[in-house]
């Protein structure tokens, strides 16, 4: 039989099977964490930091990535505090300036309440989530990609810059790549800072029903928990 | 060495050999006294001695930093405690015909005190060292730390016996926790409550650590304790090892101190040979074995994490902290990490007592803590003092105020993590909370005195340069995070800040230090955030006037010749590089502003101060 154990969710007191992260848990009860590195399947390394919690440990509050905690008897989590709502709007203003061409960080930032941005657009085509790589990995146990350099150099790459014949073209890398989807016209071009209507009805969503999964389009290959059937 | 007692009879041995010595001379040879010659100075000591006939019975003792690098090289001659500073191999004839054979002291290789000018003859006068309560860094001067045997004449080893002798592993941590011991490498962590969960938690078999990847600027204290005295580190690792159960051992020193690194090899070959190290230590039947991991230059892998991983053989990334590494660490096994400060303490409190130790500091930190005071001030070098010892004590008494002329403006404390405090706050005592609370921290202890001709701006740009060079970029905030206020910082220092970058900076600095992964982001913006919080003024200084006060920032700053000081030497006209400067000898100069590009040479070379900063 499963073992359960007890966690208190936003003053909630659920039962999840043991050994869930905490992530996966809220996805389970409906409630929306909104995550980017993070894949049902594939090992969590909580890079994005956007699905951060407040874990209460001794009546002080500690901000956490919930897809590396563990669910522990007892635990007690804030997934939707004031003070995680404005770091994550934080968060994705950086990663909207960062990436602004992809579909599924506009999103995202949309998702999170950035209504403005106040970076310089940069325009790269990788925001490092590390997805592809541990894909790679983990599933075709292929390793034809890693991760090369280090902090701001840092970047995703083939072994010694060439596509290595142990690559099995599966095309996993590009399936999970959240830059790969064609991108929303409507927000945030240079010189126009407002929002399309689908974001701002968005961004209206997701501040009068903080809680709930909004369907954010997140994209046929880039799996949240709702399309892989988790929910 | 199979038994305690075949190390106590060791002891005695070596005791009365060092006993029948008529004198000794103590030469620092680590890497700063290195440096101004003290290899040659030694050799010539050695040749002397020998052409008198007295190397049997005067001892040269090379020996690891005494902490005053300023003066170097720095020796003390035994008797009578006389130290001698700026010793060049010439004086080598003299020291040892007039002080080891005569007993007279050399007048002109005194100290000099900068106030007095008086001339001090012992070490225990010199005001660098007077202030200091230099429990570990005093143990330097006592062995060469290439001689397994100084060590044990000097008592060392005795704490590992009594340990094994006499104390069960529960006690062993109740004496470290009853000291009140807390980790030297920035946590600040209590180590006895460390080592009682590491002992708890299930695996073997378990690793205990050391922490020698030193990589904050400025800062050497664990690269002098390792070079100079590294039988301390490995004794207290061994009594942790005890403690916890711990059957292997790493120390972890980054391959840029190859001093260290040898020192810490030989040291661990030679405790190997007298049975020190390896199966049945001293017969007790405790085994533990250690080995030496060269660190490949990353100042993240300075994080218990992401070391593990680099002793692992993985890329040196963190991993997130929601299980601790006492209880899943290196290989995934109970792992006690702490760094060479704290290992080096070990010995001493099971000798002394944990009451001894409890007895210096303050509240919640106790014992001593050494810094190493560097920037502009008079005397730098390592200190050790006791925890609760007020900046200002280290930085006037012992560090003898601003170097030249110009007053002190701040002092920043615990490295690039850590923030910089203004004179006002001079009065506060040096402990983990009062600093932590004031906006910076104690850290590993690296301590940079600033005056008046340093700009703040430019101070947190150049550590955020140094983190945006050593973030991991693993995690999102920290990557990204520190390159945008790097970003933000460079506008403002050349001119093109605007006033709504102040909040953007603040509400960036929070979000980084809240969400990053592992401790190098999470107190990346401390310097930002510090010298917001201190120096506001230089700030918008900077974005509503268009002026660096300090006259750093080159982008808002002119020169400009002062006509009545300028006597026409041209002095400045040769050295400009880029023929900016024109006029007549003998009459007043002036510069071109448009070819001027600001390299500042003719304010260095002019001898009137007539080239000003405006």
């Amino acid at each position: 039989m499963e073992e359960y154990v007890h966690i208190t969710l936003d003053g909630a007191k659920v039962p999840v099977p043991k050994g869930t992260t905490v992530l996966d848990a809220a996805l389970s009860y409906g409630i929306c964490i909104p995550h980017l590195c993070h894949v049902p399947y594939l090992t969590p390394i909580g890079v994005c930091r956007l699905c951060i919690v407040e874990l209460i440990e001794n009546g002080r509050a500690k901000v956490t990535t919930s897809c590396t905690l563990d669910a522990k008897e007892g635990m007690v989590i804030r997934t939707n505090s004031e003070k995680i709502r404005n770091l994550r709007r934080k968060l994705a203003e950086l990663l909207v300036a960062e990436a602004p061409n992809s579909r599924a960080v506009q999103d995202l930032a949309a998702r999170c309440g950035v209504t403005e941005v106040r970076y310089p657009f940069r325009n790269h085509d990788c925001v490092l989530c590390g997805r592809c790589v541990r894909v790679c990995e983990e599933v075709w146990q292929a390793r034809a990609l890693g991760f090369v350099g280090r902090g701001k150099a840092r970047r995703v790459e083939f072994p010694f810059g060439v596509k290595p014949d142990f690559c099995k073209e599966c095309n996993t890398c590009i399936d999970l790549c959240p830059m790969t989807i064609t991108p929303c016209p409507g927000p945030m071009k240079t010189g126009e800072e407002y929002l399309c209507a689908q974001c701002a009805s968005q961004v209206s969503m997701a501040e009068n029903m903080p809680d709930t999964c909004v369907l954010c389009d997140l994209g046929q290959g880039f799996q949240c928990a709702r399309q892989t059937g988790q929910v | 060495m199979a038994s305690i007692r075949e190390l106590t009879s060791l002891r005695e041995t070596l005791a009365a050999e060092r006993r029948s010595k008529r004198g000794t001379i103590i030469l620092c040879g680590d890497t700063g006294c290195e440096a101004s010659g003290s290899h040659l100075l030694a050799d010539a000591i050695r040749k002397e001695l020998a052409e008198r006939g007295l190397e049997d019975s005067v001892e040269l003792r090379v020996t690891g930093c005494h902490g005053f690098c300023e003066v170097g090289p720095v020796m003390v001659v035994e008797p009578g405690n006389i130290f001698y500073c700026h010793v060049s191999a010439n004086d080598a004839g003299e020291i040892v015909s007039a002080t080891i054979e005569r007993g007279q002291v050399v007048e002109r290789l005194l100290y000099a005190d900068p106030v007095s000018g008086k001339r001090v003859i012992k070490e225990e006068h010199v005001p660098f060292y007077r202030a200091q309560d230099r429990v570990l860094l005093g143990r330097n001067k006592l062995v060469s730390p290439s001689s397994i045997e100084d060590y044990i004449a000097e008592g060392g080893y005795s704490s590992l016996a009594k340990v094994l002798e006499e104390m069960t592993p529960e006690q062993v941590i109740g004496e470290t926790k009853a000291s009140g011991l807390r980790g030297r490498g920035g946590g600040g962590f209590p180590t006895g409550r460390k080592w009682e969960s590491c002992r708890a938690a299930e695996g073997e078999p378990k690793y205990v650590i050391c922490n020698a990847d030193e990589g904050d600027p400025g800062a050497y204290m664990d690269r002098s304790l390792l070079e100079g005295n590294p039988h301390a580190v490995l004794e207290g690792m061994l009594i942790g090892a005890y403690a916890i159960g711990a059957r292997h051992g790493y120390v972890y020193v980054r391959n840029e101190y190859p001093m260290a690194l040898e020192s810490a090899k030989v040291a661990v070959v030679q405790a190997e040979d007298l049975g020190l190290l390896g199966d049945n230590i001293l017969g007790s039947g405790f085994s533990f074995d250690v080995k030496i991991a060269r660190g490949a230059g990353a100042f993240v892998c300075g994080e218990s994490t992401a070391l593990m991983a680099s002793l692992e053989g993985k890329v040196g990334e963190p991993r997130p902290k929601d299980v601790h590494t006492v209880e899943e660490g290196l290989r995934n096994k109970p792992s006690t990490l702490n760094n060479v400060e704290t290992w080096a303490n070990v010995p001493l409190i099971i000798e002394k007592g944990s009451a001894w130790f409890a007895g210096k500091g303050t509240e919640k930190s106790k014992g001593t803590k050494i810094f190493a005071l560097t920037g502009r001030v008079k005397n730098t070098g390592l200190v050790e003092v006791e925890m609760g010892t007020p900046l200002r004590t280290l930085i006037y008494d012992i560090g003898g105020g601003a170097a030249d002329g110009v007053g002190v403006k701040a002092v920043q404390t615990g490295g690039p993590s850590g923030g910089c405090l203004p004179t006002s706050k001079f009065d506060l005592p040096v402990d983990f909370e009062t600093l932590a609370e004031a906006g910076s921290m104690v850290g590993s202890g690296g301590m940079v005195v600033m005056d008046e001709r340093t700009c703040m701006v430019d101070v947190a740009k150049y550590f955020l340069n140094f983190l945006l060079d050593e973030s991991c970029g693993k995690c999102f905030p920290c990557r990204v995070g520190i390159d945008r206020m790097l970003e933000i910082v460079t506008d403002i220092t050349e001119g093109r800040g605007s006033p709504e970058q102040i909040a953007l900076l603040e509400d960036l600095a929070e979000t980084v230090s809240e969400t990053s992964l592992c401790a190098l982001g999470k107190t990346a913006a401390n310097p930002v955030i510090s010298t917001l919080r201190y120096f506001r003024d230089e700030y918008e200084a900077h974005i509503n006037d268009k002026r660096c006060p300090a006259g750093v920032c080159r982008e808002l700053i002119e020169y400009w010749i002062d006509e009545e000081k300028c006597t026409g030497c041209g002095a400045c006209l040769r050295a400009c590089p880029h023929r900016a400067i024109s006029g007549e000898k003998e009459g007043p100069h002036t510069i071109d502003a448009a070819t001027c590009v600001k390299c500042g040479i003719c304010h260095d070379e002019c001898q009137f101060d007539a080239v000003v900063i405006r």
